[in-house]
């Protein structure tokens, strides 16, 4: 399937907090409580569309736990967007985002936009995270922010799909040279190679069926 | 421009020789020639150390002293340790090793971070990670020093404390700031050349500047690559690997070459090796140009390497396709005992295994002997005697974590947060099984209370993910709670250091793996290379938990109790890894995968990997590959025995929490 954009989306967090339901809640639309833990990454990948454009969200889905991080540093390169996920019922989970966030800011790319998501909202009968605290962390450092539930849907589709407006954005601001694939994203057809790109007619690179 | 190598096929080559002379004279000469030789003249030795050790094994003997030396060339620094001469009094330290850990000149520039450790009591070391994720042992500092080492490189190149580790020195660190700051002040050369993850953006058009022969502006990834390429193909380092090779001797160089041979043949049009074999005995000339040929991509599905003498043709087919054998059954297993239990041939038992695997329904009786659980010489009364002693064992310490109030729990920490993590994860582990399925489960309660009576057991290395997909197929054939335990136990003083807070253990099987595949397929290794995929990370579920995430269930069962033979290699995990990336290599290279959409590939071949063919393939690749491929793994590599002294998992201790 052709794509005008092709964007890398990591996903990031504690373990346990939802990260692998979040995203199979995207891309395949279903909640499922059993699966088994992530070892190393995972794939996932969903057509968006954007500006009537379609582009291709392909979303590594890490390990969380803490002695996987050295491993999971060589996953930011390159990668476009960063969903920071936390667990609103586990407060240690949300004290852990700054060290999660000093991991990105070093290791990816500086453009990498990341959106913070407070995981499992529809238990808010547990909840040990205000969504204020949510806020204002992702204030102070410059994230979007979201609270979301993998069970119910809810804010999923928004989560993924705001993070690539925003990074949509920024391509057409001219923050990415998009024939650099450092970025985390691939031109396909009928997407511009951002305004230089498009002013020198440089002919898009990059796969159009790149899975 | 020539780039220090550090897998410069040299060593291997040294390695052949050395074994075939069976002289270790020989080996010395070399060393010592290689160490002036990477002191260039115009150097200037700013740091010297004595008596700075690494351990390769847990055994006081087998430490190997050497020195360590910073060298400045021009604004480039290296670093350089060798080890002492003719110093080692244990037989099971060769040469051949102390070669295989020597530090020739590795430039900064190679260098993604140097790790200090200074542990309370013991001697201060520091590790040393390359960009490209691996890593050397640890250098022990005996005459002390670690501060003086840092201080001088500070001197000397761009390095920065890691925010997050005060004990992480980050060196050629573009992702940080302040670095990049620096850098495009001063631009050193060891630095300017960036590492491989850098995403340092004038790395593409200096590039381009150096070559000068492309006038066009076409910035396409294919165009870097094969510029990359030619630019290798011109590469003196190059040229001199090749002539190693040909030095290799001459089975091994054969069989190397025919089983790559062999291997693209039987992924094109699924022909038994066999036949394809026959037809191919031709002409000399195409072994040749197989040696010579250095245009990897473009000449790999074309090259017909056929084998020199009729003679290695004989050789090799005593080692290849040895076909798979029926399980080994009740009725046979019985010949294997005597009277009173006892097995009188382990090593015909384990080499049976090998072959055929295992009944299931003797399985339960089988692993405990190939896991160490079950002596060979034991008596069925001594087993049983085991079981119990083993039993009442296996509850005193269980007994440990259950009589931990509510209110003790309150205060500890660490306990809950272990328990909180292995009640998340057994409850993600195989619960498609019927075995482990359904609320309540009383299976998934005893992988719990194993998990956790473990983490007492070992509380330095206590639970790390992948560990229950350890314990899985082993709760699921000893059906026992203690025997289970304890077979876990005996797997995990293989595989423990695999999850090491630090990954050392992971880190040196991907090491190993690294120089395997650089022996027995060097068109792919110089592909990896070239890619910056060495650090072989795209392998690492196969080996954190032994290809359990690979195979079906059955399947990863057959596997296992095949590995833990221990026959004929107790690393044939990692020919396993060559074997299936044997297969695919035609496709890596072709379609020019980059490190994300390799490791994308080995992902979704989960499922889609077919055993017993790939089995023969590891088996005839490590008798290929022979001493050359054993020396290409570090001694103490997992899943190697015995790691006794507990010091393992030492690293551990100053970090924890």
């Amino acid at each position: 399937m052709s794509y005008a954009y092709l964007f890398k989306y990591i996903i990031i967090g504690d373990t346990g907090v939802g990260k692998s339901c979040l995203l199979l809640q995207f891309t395949d639309k279903r909640f499922q409580p059993v699966h088994d833990l992530t070892i190393g990454v995972e794939f996932g990948a969903r057509m968006i569309t954007i500006d009537n454009k379609p582009i291709k969200l392909q979303i590594w889905d890490t390990a969380g736990q803490e002695s996987f991080r050295s491993i999971t540093r060589s996953y930011y390169r390159g990668a476009a967007g960063a969903l920071l996920v936390y667990d609103i019922t586990r407060r240690e989970t949300f004290n852990h985002l700054a060290s999660w966030l000093e991991d990105a800011r070093q290791h990816a790319n500086a453009n990498m936009t990341v959106m913070l998501i407070g995981n499992k909202c529809d238990l808010a009968h547990r909840r040990a995270v205000s969504t204020e605290e949510g806020e204002q962390f992702a204030k102070e450092n410059g994230l979007i922010f979201m609270e979301a539930s993998a069970k119910t849907a809810q804010n999923v589709e928004e989560a993924f799909i705001s993070t690539a407006g925003t990074i949509y954005k920024k391509i057409q601001d001219g923050v990415f040279d998009v024939s650099n694939e450092s970025y985390g994203i691939k031109v396909g057809y009928g997407g511009t190679a951002g305004p230089s790109g498009g002013r020198d007619g440089a002919p898009a690179q990059g796969g159009a069926c790149c899975s | 421009m020539h780039e220090p190598d550090i897998h410069d096929l040299s060593d291997d080559a040294d390695y052949a020789a050395a074994s075939k002379q069976g002289s270790s004279s020989m080996s010395r000469t070399d060393s010592s020639k290689r160490s002036s030789s990477s002191d260039p003249e115009d150097a200037e030795i700013v740091y010297l150390k004595d008596n700075v050790t690494i351990h390769p094994t847990q055994y006081a003997t087998e430490r190997i002293s050497g020195r360590l030396k910073l060298i400045k060339q021009g604004s480039s620094l290296f670093m350089t340790w060798i080890p002492y001469k003719g110093q080692s009094s244990n037989a099971r330290l060769s040469e051949r090793d102390k070669n295989l850990y020597t530090i020739r000149a590795i430039p900064f520039s190679d260098i993604q971070s140097i790790r200090r450790h200074t542990p309370t009591i013991g001697w201060q070391y520091v590790i040393v990670v390359l960009s490209s994720g691996l890593a050397y042992p640890p250098l022990y500092f005996y005459s002390g020093g670690v501060r003086e080492f840092l201080a001088t490189i500070k001197q000397h190149v761009l390095i920065a404390r890691s925010s997050e580790d005060a004990n992480v020195f980050l060196v050629n660190n573009f992702q940080d700031p302040l670095q990049r700051t620096l850098s495009s002040l001063e631009l050193p050369r060891s630095l300017a050349k960036g590492s491989p993850s850098s995403s340092f953006k004038g790395t593409p058009s200096d590039e381009r500047l150096d070559k000068g022969t492309l006038e066009d502006n076409q910035l396409s990834n294919n165009i870097q690559q094969n510029n990359r390429q030619r630019q290798k193909n011109h590469d003196p380092a190059r040229d001199i690997s090749i002539q190693v090779l040909e030095k290799f001797s001459l089975v091994t160089r054969f069989a190397r070459e025919t089983t790559s041979q062999l291997f693209r043949e039987s992924l094109v049009d699924g022909h038994g090796p066999a036949e394809k074999r026959r037809n191919n005995w031709a002409s000399k000339d195409h072994q040749r140009q197989e040696i010579a040929s250095n245009d990897v991509d473009d000449d790999v599905p074309k090259r017909v390497p056929v084998a020199s003498d009729p003679l290695e043709f004989e050789k090799l087919s005593l080692v290849w396709g040895q076909p798979r054998q029926h399980p080994l059954g009740l009725e046979e297993w019985s010949t294997f005992l005597d009277s009173e239990g006892r097995v009188g041939d382990p090593n015909a038992l384990k080499k049976r295994i090998f072959y055929g695997g295992v009944e299931h329904n003797l399985r339960k009786e089988v692993w405990g002997f190939l896991l160490g659980y079950y002596s060979y010489d034991s008596t069925y009364a001594e087993r049983q005697y085991v079981v119990s002693v083993k039993k009442s064992e296996y509850e005193t310490i269980k007994n440990q974590w259950q009589s931990i109030s509510p209110e003790q729990a309150k205060r500890f920490t660490k306990f809950r947060e272990r328990r909180g993590l292995i009640e998340k994860d057994v409850v993600r582990t195989d619960r498609s099984l019927s075995f482990y399925d359904g609320d309540d489960n009383p299976n998934v309660r005893l992988m719990h209370d194993i998990l956790l009576t473990y983490s007492f057991y070992n509380f330095d290395l206590g639970y790390c993910q992948g560990m229950s997909d350890l314990l899985s197929p082993i709760l699921f054939i000893m059906k026992d709670e203690s025997e289970a335990f304890w077979c876990f136990v005996s797997l995990l003083e293989r595989l423990g250091p695999n999850f090491n807070r630090d990954q050392n253990g992971m880190h040196s099987q991907l090491f190993a793996l690294s120089k395997l595949v650089e022996l027995l397929d060097a068109p792919l290794h110089n592909y990896f290379k070239q890619n910056d995929c060495l650090n072989y990370f795209f392998c690492f579920r196969w080996i954190l938990i032994q290809f359990k995430r690979e195979f079906e269930y059955e399947k990863t069962l057959r596997l296992w109790e095949v590995l833990w033979t221990h026959y004929p290699t107790e690393h044939l995990h990692l020919y396993v890894c060559i074997a299936i990336l044997k297969r695919h290599r035609v496709k890596i290279m072709g379609e020019q995968m980059d490190f994300d959409t390799l490791l994308k590939f080995i992902n979704e071949l989960s499922g889609q990997i077919d055993l017993d063919p790939v089995l023969r393939d590891a088996e005839a690749l490590c008798v290929c590959a022979g001493e050359n491929g054993a020396a290409s793994i570090p001694p103490g590599t997992p899943p190697s025995l015995p790691l006794q002294d507990g010091s393992i998992y030492q690293q551990q201790d100053d970090e924890v929490l």
